[in-house]
């Protein structure tokens, strides 16, 4: 062992040992701190997570390469990924540090624990080892089992905790067979050797591993068949850790899902691209469908954001080109603005006045005037109309899909666009033309203005000047492969 | 046999015998050994030490989080050994590495002592 070489590694990992020691700094405070200024704690590890972005986004123009044993990859992707998922973090605090405090006792807590989940994010996106790759995986995830049970004395909340926890243990049991198998078949859990000596492995055992692996990434990332948690998961837990979930660990799903499909596994020889477009088109037809009838703010999310996750599997099933990888890069960005967005909104909604019904949304255009204007923002931009962030991501997968020859897939995307709208529309139906049951204005809480600012400054800029983050989307993905 | 076939054909071997060395064993058991029934063989095993009181007898949470605590301290030990008998060949920064594990847990342990896990009230 080289311990010089091992050392200069540490540097590449600096981002996330920086973020280490904020989570246990946010944890200690929370023990000095008393009750009722916990936000102090929260706006602590705000500050912490500002300043890990800086050597994070530094690390765009590195070099690619692997470190610490080849287990670790640092390329422009994976700093894509961890910047998302350092961003989302941040924006969620932010937005909790009104509502979250009321709700529970274990404030300080709830904080430290989002610090450790980025952590944990931030690995997922880098592993290039199946072992580290279970390891951030099954970080994340009991992490976010505990968020989404976070609020003790709320059976829903329970509810969530429980229901992700056995569907994310079997997920994990599944997929961890699948590790267990490539492993057997290539004698190795360095993903870039896995690529080398897939020519050996026998293809109808490969193809078994491939559909066990799915079935623990598409649980994360909430793609048909693995996503009958997600609606009852969002609504019953805390709205700023559903926004979490639905961003944060869609993200670093997709990151792990497009390294281990794209880097490893040679679609020449385990031919997964049609698989993942047929679970692209039924993940975006199920969740639009199943989106339609929803009342409640967080279940419609929730739907939606399965539709979406079948959107940016376009990307991964279309890889080839120049328009699927950074298409999935730009459309997470853009995604992580928008639904960051609209989750905000209903926090607010839910602490000032009580409520995740939509109807219960009248005349919102009356009383939080700018509130109001925000959501119709986000809502447009989820359905996909420009200028808006999520046009442009899925702008970049359809075109993906059509330089790939996958043109019914683009078809089937245009077409639950266009559903989309009827659900989306809705929400701005209720806030602009349903006459409102109260005209009293509605309070805004600091930290929850200065999230939705940064999302709807996000989502409007991507969609008005996106070239900056075209390019950048574009040397990241690059980088992918080493 | 043609390569497609033959690579099935490995993963049906895999199931068969995957599922047989689970079955196997308790056939050959069944078939083979001896049968007694004495009352002691329906008694809960607990260690080899005679079990008293229900099984469902409720336990104070306590317990729990002083096996939480329990872990910490465990974990520490597994790690400190291996590390210390290779102590002298791997110099300074082995040692700043384990200060920082160890820092860890002990932010752990303040935790724990802070919110009054270890307090038998």
């Amino acid at each position: 062992m080289n311990l010089a070489s091992l050392q200069a590694d540490l540097w590449t990992v600096a981002p996330e040992l920086w973020l280490l020691g904020v989570g246990l700094l946010t944890l200690l405070l929370d023990l000095v701190v008393p009750a009722g200024r916990k936000a102090a704690v929260g706006l602590t590890a705000v500050v912490g997570l500002v300043l890990a972005l800086i050597p994070t986004s530094s690390m765009v123009l590195w070099q690619p390469r692997t470190v610490l044993f080849g287990t670790y990859a640092v390329d422009g992707f994976a700093v894509f990924l961890k910047i998302i998922a350092i961003v989302t973090t941040i924006l969620v605090i932010l937005s909790a540090t009104d509502s979250m405090g009321r709700q529970t006792r274990f404030e300080g807590e709830f904080y430290a624990l989002l610090v450790f989940t980025a952590l944990g994010l931030m690995l997922m996106a880098a592993s290039t080892d199946l072992i580290l790759l279970a390891l951030s995986i099954e970080y994340v995830s009991l992490t976010s089992y505990v968020l989404a049970g976070f609020l003790k004395g709320n059976p829903k909340s329970n509810e969530a905790g429980i229901k992700y926890f056995l569907f994310g243990a079997t997920a994990s049991a599944v997929m961890f067979y699948g590790f267990s198998l490539v492993y057997g078949l290539t004698g190795t859990t360095n993903l870039y050797q896995i690529a080398q000596r897939l020519s050996a492995a026998p293809v109808p055992a490969l193809y078994l591993a491939v559909a066990l692996m799915l079935a623990g990434f598409g649980f994360k990332i909430s793609m048909v068949p693995f996503h009958q948690w997600t609606p009852d998961v969002y609504e019953g837990a805390p709205t700023p850790v559903a926004a979490f979930l639905s961003v944060g660990s869609k993200a670093a799903g997709f990151a792990a899902l497009v390294r281990v499909l794209v880097v490893t596994l040679d679609p020449s020889r385990v031919n997964w691209v049609l698989l993942i477009a047929v679970l692209s088109a039924a993940s975006m037809t199920l969740g639009n469908l199943l989106a339609l009838p929803q009342r409640n703010i967080k279940r419609m999310l929730a739907y939606s954001s399965i539709s979406h996750a079948g959107f940016l599997l376009i990307g991964v099933a279309a890889f080839r080109g120049d328009f699927g990888t950074p298409g999935v890069l730009v459309y997470l960005l853009g995604y992580t603005f928008t639904q960051l967005g609209a989750f905000f909104v209903a926090t607010l909604i839910g602490s000032q006045l009580g409520t995740d019904e939509i109807p219960d949304y009248a005349g919102l255009a009356r009383r939080a005037p700018v509130l109001a204007l925000l959501m119709a923002v986000f809502m447009l931009s989820l359905t996909g109309l420009p200028p808006t962030s999520v046009f442009l991501g899925k702008f970049y997968v359809l075109a993906a899909a059509i330089d790939n020859g996958l043109l019914w897939l683009a078809v089937v995307g245009i077409i639950n666009s266009v559903i989309s709208l009827y659900y989306y529309a809705g929400v701005i139906r209720a806030m602009y033309i349903m006459p409102a049951a109260s005209e009293a204005p509605l309070a805004e809480p600091a930290g929850l203005q200065v999230a939705l600012g940064v999302t709807g400054l996000g989502t409007l800029i991507m969609g008005i000047y996106p070239q900056p983050l075209i390019d950048l989307a574009r040397s990241a993905a690059v980088l992918l492969r080493l | 046999m043609p390569k497609v076939l033959l690579d099935w054909f490995y993963v049906a071997v895999f199931a068969v015998v995957g599922t047989l060395m689970a079955v196997l064993p308790l056939v050959v058991v069944w078939l083979l050994a001896p049968r007694a029934d004495l009352p002691q063989k329906t008694i809960t095993y607990e260690s080899g030490v005679i079990p008293f009181g229900q099984a469902w007898a409720q336990f104070n949470v306590r317990y729990y989080l002083f096996a939480l605590v329990f872990v910490v301290f465990d974990v520490e030990v597994i790690y400190l050994y291996p590390w210390a008998v290779v102590f002298r060949q791997l110099g300074t920064f082995a040692f700043a590495e384990m200060l920082l594990f160890l820092l860890v847990l002990l932010v752990g342990l303040a935790y724990a002592w802070r919110k009054g896990a270890l307090e038998w009230v």
